[in-house]
This record gives structure tokens, C-alpha cells and sequence, in this order.
């Protein structure tokens, strides 16, 4: 088992909208990518984010050698409250997942 | 078969200023039009319902101005969506002033047309109106407070544009993909791949590897397109566009726009060489009745903001009981319940604070901070040692006015009989 951040070639997160939130996890190769797929179980990822796994998507995008991630923002991009207005740091909790 | 179309994608953000070498490269490689995106939802509700923009008048007015040159100069069209961040009516003719400005300053002339996008809040009430994501559904109240409200717009409002004779498009809010594929479209290129270059080149070369700023250069030619960064150090390998396809999207195989919906499921990437690919397969499929993505934001209060830290350990592990305890002692000392606290702690040793009040007014602002933070600064609690103080302030004062505070209040689909009476064109001959 090795932990995403040291197995991924790319994690990054970013607002798809202001009410959803995108990650994209590119992989060196298709082997790589179809190693990791089974660890991107909805509620395994939902109980990352504290979300239920009927909220979390999971898409695997092979002509990009990428697992995409989509989820609900807790709050609306910008409510008072929000941390990350873009986005583009939501994608820290995923780092540890063990592929 | 058509003749090849070469299209620049100038910059997928104007005003923050474009990198000089690449555009000047695009430029001479003759493209057919210059196009460039002005704006986005990212940046969040403030734009929207100040009707401001994000960037600067400086660096706005220079990346304006090195674009209506070099479009004059060509004899092509330049045309630029979501003016002035966020599209709306301020946005839109705070755009055009700096445009005519620069005309004048430099003797430029060419017909100038401009799309407005606000959509009546009247429009709304009817039928067909579907929230996207996690939006709320929409009150009463929410539409009451809404500033400005825009629909984005797609190739329809363009090609009307440049039907009329039009030089230049300022376009208010408008699918980053409009400004890209209305000249195809309206010489007849195939929709499915002129959609998805569109799509591609909207952020410039962030499609490249390594992805930048830099001006991207697409060619329509054949069943496909060709893409090709401006800037010697940035690749567009298939890996890099097919991943492009990802960003910013729920959903890598489908893109909704206006009139149809672009499908990428047969799109096929292949390398040309180490610095360009071609792409083709994509379908398009109009759609029988237009939707138009609508956004609004208005004012939610003032804002107000305190900044502090604290290093003691005793302090940061107790902050779970201590905040709630000082927001309850204060609440007892600032009377009527008029404004709300949301405070981020950030760090683990040491920890930075940032506490956010929304209230009625500036100085009401001022008053819960202020009272927030002395009652914080002496709060005390069991096995205290930091009886000095418990926080730290790197500023004086430590409290901050952060202006009004919006919200986004509109953020659906709306279904649209014609699309046309939506976008307004207006052309004037600027000389």
C-alpha cells in the first residue's frame, strides 16, 4: 500500500461551479490508474470530506489517465465562513488515501 | 474542404497581464481572429454584486490596449467575453470606456459592438428555473437583494455580432467557449470540433505541459483541430489536452452549453510532434429548446475582519471551548443578535486566527470585533498560563473593514424560448 500523494502524478482540486468541487488524480500510466480505481470506494472518499457516499462521484477518464473526484461544496463559494473560494486546496484530505 | 482557421486564444484571464514573447509569436502567425476571456464565476459573489472588477484599471487597459492594436493591425476580429469580470451592465460599459479611451488615445477606428447580458429578475419568476449543484432554491428574498443578475451567453449573440459588421465584441457574461466558436461556426466549420477547440483554448496554454499564460494558437482544419502553445517551453502533448478536458468540469465526457451539448466520448488525441497535437471526434448535439446558466449575487451585510494568532499550546488545544465561550460572554455585552461570527483557525503549533464578522453596518463590525477580541485576549480558563494575553496581533488595529459582503443568490438554468432578446447587440463606429 503506498499513500496517493507519493503514488499520483498530479491531485489537484478546483471549483466546477460555485456549488461542486473537482478533483482530478493523473496517473503516470494505465496501469497505475487502474491500481488505485478500486481504493476510490464513494464512501470511503465521502468519509473523508464528511459527506455521504450518495454525494461523491467517482469517473474514471482513461484518455487522460485520470480519476476524477466531484463532490458538493459544504458551503457556496464565497458564503460567509468559506475557507477556499476557488476551490483549489480541497484536494489535502485525499493525499493519505492508501492505493 | 474548408481552408485551415487559425484562432488565438490571447488570454484566459485578461488584465492580469499577458506574457509578451508568446503573444507577439501568435500574432505572427496570422490568426483569422484574437479572442480572450475576461471573466468567471471563480473569484466568487463580489464582483458580481458590486459590479467592480478584479483586476486593476492599469494592467486592464494595458492588455486592452496591446490586443485592439494588434487585431487592427491584422484587420481581424477580437473578440472578448465576460467583460470586466463578471459580465454584468457596470462591468460591461466600465469595458467599453477603457476601449473607446484607448481608441481615441490612439487614433484606432473600427466598428465596435457590445452584448449586454443581464437578464430581467422578472424572467425568473416563470417556470423552468433549475438550481445547479448544491444551490438552494430560490426566494423571494434572495431575488429581492440580487444586484446584478446575468445569463451566459453563447455563440448566438456573437454571430449576430459579427453579422452587423462588428470589429471588436465586448461581451457581457458569455460560455468562455462563445467567443472562441462563433467565427467557425459562422463560416460554416463542423460544430463538434469547433465546440471542443473552443473548450480547449479558453485558458490558453494551461492545456500544455508545463501549463501557463501564455497565448495558445488553434488550427481547424480537416475533421479536427491542431493545437499549439505560443510559448517554445510548452507542450501540447495528447496527455496534457486530454487532461484539459478534466478541469473545471463534473463531468469530462459531456459540456452543456446553450444551444446543445458537446460530446467528447470518440475524441481522439494524437501527437503530431514533441510541441503540437490533433484532436478530432467530437459531436455536437443541439438541443430543441436553449438554456441559459444564470448567476446573481447581492449584498449580504458589511464585513468586518480580525487578525490574530496564538503559539501557547495550553490556548490552542482549549480553542474547541474557548471560542464558543467568548462569543456567548460577548453576546450577553452587544445586545440585539443583528450579526454573525465565523472565525478559521489555520496551524497547529502556531496558530493564525482569522475571525469574520457580517453585521448591518461598518462600525457595528467594528463594535463585535473589537469586543470579541479584548474578551478573547483575556479569556480565562482552567490550567491558564497565558494570563498575559492569550493571542498575538501582527497588525494595529487588529481589526480590519472588508467592505460589503455578497453572496451568490442565483445560480440555475434557465429555459429560453429565443435567445436572442436576451442579448441585446448594441454597434457604434468608434473614430
Amino acid at each position: 500500500m503506498t499513500r496517493l500523494a507519493d503514488f499520483a502524478r498530479v491531485v489537484r482540486s478546483k471549483n466546477a461551479g460555485p456549488t461542486l468541487v473537482t478533483i482530478d488524480v493523473l496517473f503516470a500510466d494505465a496501469a497505475q490508474l487502474e491500481r488505485a480505481l478500486p481504493a476510490f470506494e464513494p464512501a470511503a472518499i465521502a468519509a473523508l470530506y464528511g459527506l455521504a457516499a450518495g454525494e461523491v462521484r467517482i469517473i474514471a477518464y482513461r484518455p487522460a489517465l485520470a480519476i476524477k473526484v466531484v463532490m458538493p461544496r459544504r458551503l457556496v463559494a464565497g458564503e460567509p465562513g468559506d475557507r477556499d473560494v476557488y476551490g483549489a486546496q480541497q484536494h489535502a484530505p485525499l493525499l493519505g488515501l492508501q492505493v | 474542404m474548408k481552408d485551415a482557421l487559425r484562432v488565438l486564444a490571447a488570454s484566459g484571464q485578461l488584465g492580469y497581464g499577458m506574457p509578451a514573447a508568446a503573444l507577439a509569436a501568435g500574432i505572427a502567425r496570422e490568426p483569422h481572429f484574437i479572442g480572450a476571456d475576461m471573466g468567471s464565476i471563480d473569484p466568487g459573489p463580489a464582483y458580481l454584486g458590486s459590479g467592480r472588477m478584479a483586476t486593476s484599471p492599469e494592467m486592464t487597459r494595458r492588455d486592452l490596449g496591446q490586443l485592439l492594436r494588434a487585431a487592427r493591425k491584422l484587420g481581424v476580429p477580437l473578440l472578448i467575453g465576460s467583460a470586466g469580470t463578471a459580465g454584468a451592465r457596470p462591468h460591461l460599459d466600465a469595458t467599453l470606456e477603457l476601449v473607446r479611451a484607448i481608441a481615441r488615445e490612439e487614433g484606432l477606428r473600427f466598428r465596435l459592438a457590445s452584448i449586454a447580458a443581464d437578464i430581467p429578475k422578472a424572467m425568473l419568476r416563470g417556470a423552468g428555473l433549475r438550481p445547479l449543484g448544491a444551490m438552494r432554491a430560490l426566494t423571494d428574498e434572495d431575488l429581492e437583494r440580487t444586484t446584478h443578475l446575468v445569463g451566459q451567453m453563447g455563440t448566438e449573440a456573437f454571430i449576430r455580432a459579427l453579422d452587423a459588421g462588428a470589429e471588436v465584441v465586448i461581451a457581457g457574461r458569455a460560455c468562455d467557449t462563445a467567443i472562441y466558436a462563433a467565427v467557425p461556426l459562422r463560416l460554416g466549420y463542423a460544430p463538434g470540433p469547433a465546440m471542443h477547440m473552443a473548450k480547449v483554448i479558453e485558458c490558453a496554454s494551461i492545456c500544455c505541459e508545463p501549463g501557463g499564460r501564455d497565448a495558445m494558437l488553434a488550427t481547424l482544419e480537416g475533421d479536427g483541430f491542431v493545437l499549439e502553445s505560443m510559448h517554445p517551453g510548452r507542450a501540447a502533448t495528447p496527455l496534457s489536452v486530454a487532461a484539459h478536458a478534466l478541469y473545471e468540469q463534473d463531468d469530462p465526457f459531456t459540456v452543456e452549453e446553450p444551444e446543445g451539448t458537446l460530446d467528447l466520448r470518440a475524441v481522439e488525441y494524437q501527437a503530431i510532434d514533441a510541441r503540437r497535437t490533433r484532436v478530432r471526434g467530437a459531436q455536437w448535439r443541439p438541443r430543441a429548446r436553449p438554456t441559459v446558466k444564470v448567476e446573481g449575487a447581492g449584498p449580504l451585510g458589511e464585513r468586518g475582519v480580525l487578525l490574530c494568532s496564538s503559539a501557547d499550546p495550553k490556548v490552542i488545544a482549549g480553542l474547541g471551548e474557548i471560542l464558543p465561550a467568548v462569543q456567548a460572554t460577548i453576546g450577553e455585552l452587544l445586545g440585539a443578535p443583528d450579526y454573525s461570527l465565523h472565525t478559521r483557525v489555520y496551524g497547529e503549533r502556531e496558530v493564525f486566527l482569522l475571525v469574520e464578522c457580517i453585521a448591518p453596518s461598518a462600525a457595528r463590525c467594528k463594535s463585535v470585533l473589537g469586543v470579541f477580541k479584548q474578551y478573547l485576549l483575556h479569556h480565562g480558563f482552567p490550567g491558564r498560563l497565558s494570563t498575559g494575553g492569550n493571542i498575538a496581533f501582527p497588525l494595529t488595529p487588529p481589526e480590519l473593514d472588508a467592505g460589503t459582503a455578497y453572496r451568490f443568490t442565483v445560480y440555475h438554468v434557465m429555459e429560453a424560448a429565443q435567445l436572442a432578446p436576451l442579448f441585446p447587440v448594441s454597434i457604434e463606429d468608434v473614430k
